[in-house]
């Protein structure tokens, strides 16, 4: 290919300091990082009020803020891309609401037959709100986690077989080389002149066209990435020299902790709030 | 040469410090190869499965290829495998550490023994330590993040202890020129880093024995200069043995000390050192259709006119000297120059202040272009400079802005893609890609129907195109079984059955060899003699000497050259600026003192030859 394959690596492009200051989340291990929230994302998902999912993702965000030691850009695109999630969803899930749920609530808008009630912009904002605290909560891990580490962590401490973690990290890299593949074959698919008709049967056959060629590319090229990685003595032995060693230390144990005991304190702290009234 | 025994290992004191995890992987690390030669092929033949339609359940094994080919690879030893194209060239090197037939099914006879051990009958991945493999692609011998862990792969697998990974590591990122680059992605080196950290991860192995298989097919001439300079210090060291396989001849006969070749059966034909089986077999080697250095080719073709150069030269440095000793040359021929067309022709393609952003920034500045109808252009540069979003912009296959491009007489922003596929043909790097049906002939008739033309003529344009494309028995193939040649010519096919006025190609001669890059170039020169205006996409400098009527060089989204190929490849300074090295036949004119016209001759049909036989 002539044509550089964009990369877009795995959460830090970096392997990271892991003897910086304990404020420091990239110092964590990422086992932590990924489980530890999982609870959270739980308790965010089934609550049922506005506060409690509002609350994770304010804990989530003020995380990344406070030790996630984010580029700008990165961060801008965190704040402005949640923003417009929660605005989008609100509004949309709004529209999807049964009227007579919430027909007793204020009516925001009518346009014509449609009324767009106060009720249903709740609750689409509620939909919004624990969606937003789950991709945050999911982001604690993803912007401060170098992929290799994760999978490094997960050989070491949850004694996953190394050739199924290294297998994974390897597929990782076809993504960004899938999106470009699909790219070009939906171009030379164009030139063929089966870009025309309109509807779901040529909408249908149109992707049934592009998987054949995208499959037989992928296929190969995983092919060749096998090849190349047994050439180099992968499963060679049951297992392989780690560089990097991935502690798990008293500050992680103390972050799992908070995290796992934190989750379900939240809906308490929200009722707290609210006085008791949903 | 310096017994490997020498070199392949660290002082030992290195092994004694670090005790404890070593015992296990000193045998993979430290090899006991000086007994046995390298690799060992003895009457080894590997015969492939058959994709048949017929009988799903019956597995057809084609013709052995290679078939019965025995040598070995001894210590310190470079040896360069060639033969024509399906000769089983790949597949032999595959052997080499049981690739073929532990990860990939082949039915293989005879014995392969790396390091004295017969491949068949272990796993792969211990021979790592045995035979290091690089491959064509750099992109598909990736798997990390960064630089450095993608060296640290091999070594780490082999269960070496952290230090000593990151040692050889080191090392070999340094011996590559990647050191400074280890926290980089992968991704963001260019073709020839890729492959160049490919060569390190090999090294970091600490192999007696480096088996490389085309390892600049996929690469710019850049990429390939790089990758060649870097073979060369490995191979001079004396310290790893070497099997390669390469379709740049002209660099790699330097490279190397011995040539095994192949016929065009599998067979082995000939083994000997590299010069003596290239001079002095050169008419056997061209019988069995094996490329021959383009220095060696032009002094065969001047030997027809009656001027014997002997030796034979292998360099563009060697036939430059033996051109300067001869007292008399006669004139070069400046018939059957390419087409150049009639004052007055029409304009095919007329590009006008182009400039094509992707997100923010820009990949084209302010281009102007015209081409004129039956014009052979080949588009050049280094990757990424835009040459490939000019083909595009020109075929209308990315919309470029209105106005910007007139192509057959149209605006391909203010047409129907499918009304503009009629007029321009567009040929992708990989065919795969344009195939949309299950069958050779429905994909050829594909674009006639598709512009409702009638059952009876589509089945005669059809038969003709097979015909002329050497597709014939193929036609009730589907296309995703053919060969790669095959395909090749197939993608071209369905771009010419519309009978395009313009055909733009991306790259068509991409990781294909010398043979099937002139076969295709023969084909494409027979369209353009039958006036389709082609442009093309390329890095074969051979290739734009040989075919081209006119080259325009593309760096950094502009336009920096644009002359006929005997201007640019005279013109030293300018290539220099381009970032082009001349072909082989202008290298050695170049230097001559003393027969000054021969020094515009740039390719081989410019030279004077006893019979009217082309270059391919």
């Amino acid at each position: 290919m002539t044509a550089r394959v964009p990369h877009r690596s795995v959460g830090l492009g970096t392997e990271p300091d892991l003897d910086g200051s304990v404020l420091d989340l990239r110092t964590y291990n990422p086992l932590v990082k990924v489980l530890g929230p999982i609870a959270a994302m739980v308790v965010a998902i089934t609550s049922r009020d506005l506060l409690t999912p509002a609350l994770f993702a304010a804990f989530a965000l003020a995380l990344l803020l406070g030790g996630g030691r984010l580029a700008a850009r990165t961060l801008g695109g965190v704040l402005l891309g949640v923003t417009i999630l929660v605005a989008l969803m609100a509004v949309s899930f709004g529209m999807w609401t049964d009227p007579s749920q919430v027909d007793h609530t204020h009516a925001l808008l009518r346009l014509g037959p449609l009324t767009f009630w106060s009720g249903a912009l709740e609750t689409g904002l509620a939909t919004g709100l624990r969606v937003a605290a789950v991709v945050l909560l999911a982001l604690l891990s993803g912007l401060t986690t170098h992929g290799a580490d994760l999978v490094r962590s997960m050989i070491a401490q949850l004694r996953v077989p190394y050739r199924i973690g290294y297998a994974g990290l390897a597929a990782l890299r076809f993504v960004p080389r899938f999106a470009q593949e699909l790219d070009t074959i939906r171009s030379a698919h164009r030139v063929r002149g089966l870009s025309g008709g309109r509807g779901p049967v040529s909408v249908v056959r149109r992707h049934t066209g592009y998987a054949i060629p995208l499959l037989a590319g992928g296929i190969r090229h995983a092919d060749r990435v096998s090849l190349s990685m047994e050439s180099r003595g992968f499963g060679a032995y049951p297992s392989r020299t780690e560089r990097r060693h991935l502690p798990f230390r008293l500050r992680d144990w103390a972050l799992l902790a908070s995290l796992l005991a934190g989750a379900p304190l939240v809906p308490l702290l929200a009722h707290h709030l609210t006085g008791g009234t949903p | 040469m310096i017994p490997s025994s020498a070199t392949t290992s660290p002082a030992p004191a290195m092994k004694s410090s670090n005790a404890g995890r070593m015992e296990t992987s000193v045998r993979v690390a430290y090899p006991n190869s000086v007994r046995h030669p390298l690799l060992s092929f003895a009457g080894v033949s590997v015969r492939h499965e058959v994709p048949r339609h017929d009988d799903e359940n019956v597995v057809h094994y084609g013709h052995p290829s290679p078939d019965e080919v025995s040598f070995e690879v001894r210590p310190g030893e470079a040896v360069l495998l060639l033969g024509p194209s399906g000769c089983g060239k790949s597949t032999l090197t595959l052997t080499s550490n049981g690739l073929i037939p532990n990860v990939m099914t082949a039915e293989v006879t005879g014995t392969v023994r790396a390091a004295g051990r017969p491949v068949a009958d272990h796993p792969v991945p211990t021979f790592a330590g045995d035979v290091a493999m690089v491959f064509q692609d750099p992109d598909a011998q990736v798997v990390m993040a960064t630089v450095l862990d993608e060296v640290c792969f091999g070594p780490e697998n082999l269960r070496l202890p952290a230090g000593e990974v990151l040692v050889r590591a080191e090392d070999a990122l340094r011996t590559v020129g990647l050191w400074q680059r280890r926290d980089d992605d992968p991704g963001r080196l260019s073709g020839g880093g890729r492959q160049r950290l490919a060569i390190a991860c090999a090294l970091a192995l600490r192999a007696p024995l480096l088996v490389l298989d085309e390892p600049t097919a996929n690469l710019d001439p850049v990429g390939v200069e790089e990758v060649h300079a870097l073979l060369r210090r490995i191979v001079a060291t004396g310290e790893r043995g070497v099997l390669l396989v390469e379709h740049n001849l002209d660099t790699a006969v330097e490279l190397v000390d011995r040539v095994v070749v192949l016929d065009d059966r599998g067979r082995l034909a000939l083994d000997g050192p590299v010069r003596q089986i290239l001079t002095d077999h050169a008419d056997h080697l061209l019988r069995l259709g094996v490329w021959l250095p383009q220095a060696t080719l032009a002094a065969l073709r001047l030997r027809r006119a009656g001027v014997d150069l002997k030796p034979l030269p292998l360099t563009p440095t060697e036939l430059g000297a033996a051109l300067d000793r001869c007292p008399e040359l006669p004139a070069p021929s400046a018939a059957t120059d390419q087409l150049s067309p009639a004052g007055g022709a029409q304009v095919a393609v007329e590009v006008s202040r182009l400039t094509v952003r992707r997100g923010r920034v820009p990949v084209l500045h302010d281009i102007d272009l015209v081409v004129t109808a039956g014009e052979l252009v080949a588009l050049v540069g280094p990757n990424g400079a835009g040459k490939t979003t000019l083909a595009q912009a020109i075929a209308g296959v990315t919309r470029p802005p209105r106005g910007t491009v007139r192509v057959a007489g149209v605006d391909p922003a203010r047409i129907d893609s499918r009304t503009l596929a009629g007029l321009v043909g567009f040929v992708f790097q990989n065919p795969e890609h344009q195939f949309v049906t299950g069958r050779v002939d429905d994909e050829l008739a594909h674009g006639l129907r598709i512009r409702k033309v009638a059952e009876d003529e589509v089945a005669v344009r059809v038969d003709d195109v097979l015909g002329r494309f050497g597709l014939l028995e193929l036609r009730d193939r589907h296309p995703f079984l053919l060969s790669g040649g095959q395909k090749r010519r197939l993608s071209v096919a369905t771009a010419i059955i519309c009978r395009p006025q313009v055909l733009v190609l991306d790259e068509p001669t991409f990781g294909q060899d010398r043979q099937r890059a002139a076969e295709l170039l023969n084909l494409l020169g027979d369209l353009h003699r039958a006036g389709t205006t082609v442009v093309l996409v390329t890095h074969d400098m051979p290739l734009v000497a040989e075919y081209a009527s006119r080259v325009v060089a593309v760096v950094d989204g502009r336009v920096v050259a644009d002359a006929s190929p005997a201007e640019l490849f005279t013109d030293a300074a300018l290539l220099a600026r381009v970032g082009l090295r001349p072909p082989p036949v202008a290298r050695a004119t170049g230097t001559l003192v003393r027969h000054t016209p021969w020094r515009a001759v740039t390719r081989l049909a410019e030279l004077p030859s006893g019979t009217t036989v082309g270059a391919a």
